[in-house]
């Protein structure tokens, strides 16, 4: 069943709220409750919570938040500064690690996991885009497009390279960036070094993009061809997790959480769901 | 990963190449020292080898200054009575002893000192490798003169000139002229022993002998005869040449200690500059983290930053120390007590690669602590950053 809804999600490409349509019009006679043990998460967050010492007094950055976010989604988290977003974001991308509560990642339970498989995790299924995009200076658009790649594994580095040039090739072109190549990231404007850290952040074939803020650093035109790319990456199967205070991107999420003070304060799936 | 860690050093070329030549200022020192140690071992050993003998009768008083003093060509404030090399002669382990009577004269208005050596016969068959230049091969009658390459240099004379000399008022004949030998000989006056005692009032008395016997294994026991000798005191050859390596020793140590000193400041130079990159660049190694790289990448990354900074440093200190050791081991010919003619300064493949390596190991363990603090940044900074 769990191979029915993907392959509708593929064939459907878009949100997934119509896929869950699909789900209950191809198998009227289910139950919810199987339905919902069958679906594929990429994100399971189980009452987590982070507690951060600052000078003797403990700050709780995040307090028993707890949702999902199944394959495929696009999911916007929201709220004002100070209301554990980035802190959720870290934990979400395997950078930091929750004092309570359960995270599972790709399948994957992150709690159980040492440091290594940590990295090894946030590497082969993680994507991360940043609101500065965090490029290398000092290498080409495609050096830094190949850059996670030189983390994996590999056997043989030439042959591993060359298939590491044709991929950021590969990316590059989807971003329409393949002329851009040989270009120094000082050389770009906002909007192309955002479409570079999109570029890179695929090269490993992520099952989970994660940004922070895609969009804070650029003009409103600019941040709207982010979107634009992001909302086809997502149609093409990938899910995003999109941290935010730009209204059009939360608001072409289909699934959006809200935090206040560490808190999950909504859900628009629980609604849904 | 090596082209990334070139291209991060490039970025800040001013204080890579400060830290750079940190370290190829202390391999070059350490390489000059290393080249000179060498240098100077092998010369001293060429040196000795090449007089023919195995000891060296002095006069009492410091016997290693005595012999060096002997063998540089000066004089000596006293003097052993000619009976000396008679018995020395007499004893059985003896080949050869061969007297020297030295004698300095001033030349004032010229700025050099011409030293006159006596000789006898012996000398010259102590000496099988002199070759002559020009005119004959040894002295013809008693008022002749043979002179070193640079003293016929130095006086313009070829053989058959007379020869004047007002200090001691005397008419000389050149002989003949020694070719060049890269020794103390070359800038010699060669005259008969006779000679040279009644020139410098000298009569029945020498400054050295030299002692060339017929079995080398047999030099303890000789020494140990010859020591009775009234007046006399016996330096071997190897007793000379450890005494002239501790001399050089004790130089080398002091030097040695500055090597330490500038490979400290090298280090701290690494040290410093990979500090600066590591909190410089915080917020985009933490980035890498969060790409994907594991700490021992990030660990191996800086680390290899470092070696290549030393690797550089120290292909340049060698380069370096080409250039410069051998001007150093000039001035450092003044300092040594007996200082060979030969090239000072040996850059062996062996001490090049001992310093290279010494260079490298310094440079690449300063980066660690730097390295080590890079690989423990939590990749979660990245997102903090923002």
């Amino acid at each position: 069943m769990a191979c029915v809804v993907f392959d509708a999600k593929r064939c459907d490409a878009g949100a997934g709220r119509t896929r869950l349509k699909l789900v209950g019009e191809n198998f009227p006679a289910v139950s919810n409750d199987i339905k919902m043990e069958t679906l594929s998460f990429a994100v399971e967050a189980d009452g987590l919570t982070r507690i951060y010492k600052r000078g003797g007094e403990e700050v709780r950055a995040l307090d028993g938040v707890s949702f999902r976010v199944r394959d495929g989604e696009f999911v916007s988290i929201v709220g004002a500064s100070g209301s554990g977003k980035t802190t959720l974001l870290n934990l979400l991308g395997c950078m930091d690690a929750a004092d309570r509560g359960t995270l599972r990642l790709a399948g994957h339970e992150v709690g159980a996991i040492n440091e290594r498989a940590r990295t090894r995790l946030r590497r082969d299924h993680i994507g991360f885009v940043f609101q500065h995009f965090g490029l290398m200076p000092t290498l080409t658009v495609h050096e830094n497009v190949a850059l996670p790649g030189l983390f994996g594994r590999r056997i043989w580095p030439s042959r591993h390279q060359k298939s590491l040039d044709a991929r950021a090739d590969e990316l590059l072109e989807r971003v329409s960036l393949a002329h851009r190549r040989n270009h120094r990231p000082h050389e770009l404007s906002g909007g192309e070094m955002q479409r570079v850290a999109i570029a890179r952040s695929l090269l490993n074939t992520p099952r989970l993009l994660l940004a922070d803020e895609p969009t804070g650093d650029l003009d409103s035109a600019t941040g709207e061809s982010i979107i634009e790319l992001l909302q086809e990456l997502n149609r093409d199967g990938l899910t995003i997790l999109v941290v935010t205070h730009n209204t059009a991107l939360a608001a072409i999420a289909e699934h959006q959480i809200s935090l206040r003070d560490g808190r999950l304060i909504q859900d628009s799936t629980d609604q849904m769901l | 990963m090596i082209l990334l860690a070139l291209r991060n050093l490039w970025r800040r070329p001013l204080r890579h190449v400060l830290a750079l030549i940190g370290i190829a200022v202390s391999v070059a020192t350490l390489a000059c020292l290393g080249a000179f140690g060498q240098g100077y071992r092998d010369a001293l050993q060429s040196e000795l080898n090449g007089m023919g003998m195995q000891m060296m009768l002095v006069p009492l008083g410091c016997p290693y200054d005595a012999a060096a003093r002997v063998l540089r060509g000066k004089t000596l404030e006293f003097s052993l009575p000619q009976s000396a090399l008679l018995t020395a002669r007499r004893d059985p382990a003896v080949s050869l002893a061969a007297p020297m009577l030295m004698a300095v004269v001033p030349q004032v208005h010229e700025g050099r000192t011409d030293v006159w050596v006596g000789i006898d016969q012996s000398t010259r068959q102590m000496k099988p490798w002199w070759k002559v230049e020009t005119g004959a091969p040894w002295f013809t009658g008693k008022n002749e003169v043979i002179l070193g390459a640079e003293a016929a240099e130095l006086e313009m004379r070829r053989p058959g000139d007379l020869f004047y000399s007002p200090e001691t008022h005397r008419t000389l004949r050149v002989a003949g002229i020694l070719q060049r030998s890269g020794t103390a000989d070359d800038s010699l006056f060669f005259v008969p022993l006779t000679t040279a005692q009644a020139m410098f009032h000298q009569t029945d008395r020498i400054t050295a002998i030299a002692v060339q016997l017929h079995d080398p294994q047999q030099t303890g026991a000789a020494s140990t005869r010859l020591q009775t000798i009234a007046g006399a005191q016996v330096v071997t050859l190897s007793e000379m040449m450890g005494t002239f390596l501790n001399l050089v020793g004790a130089v080398k140590t002091l030097l040695f200690s500055l090597a330490i000193v500038a490979l400290t400041i090298g280090a701290l130079g690494v040290f410093n500059t990979l500090l600066s990159i590591v909190v410089e660049r915080r917020s985009e190694l933490a980035m890498m983290r969060a790409l994907g790289a594991s700490g021992p990448q990030i660990f191996a990354l800086l680390t290899l930053e470092s070696a290549i900074l030393t690797l550089g440093g120290g292909v340049c200190g060698l380069i370096m120390s080409a250039f410069v050791g051998r001007a150093l081991a000039s001035v450092a010919r003044q300092w040594v007590p007996l200082s060979p003619n030969e090239v000072l300064f040996k850059l062996t493949p062996n001490v090049a690669a001992n310093c290279f390596l010494i260079g490298l190991g310094v440079g690449v363990l300063a980066g660690v602590v730097p390295a080590w603090q890079a690989s423990r940044l939590p990749p979660a900074l990245a997102l903090n950053a923002d």
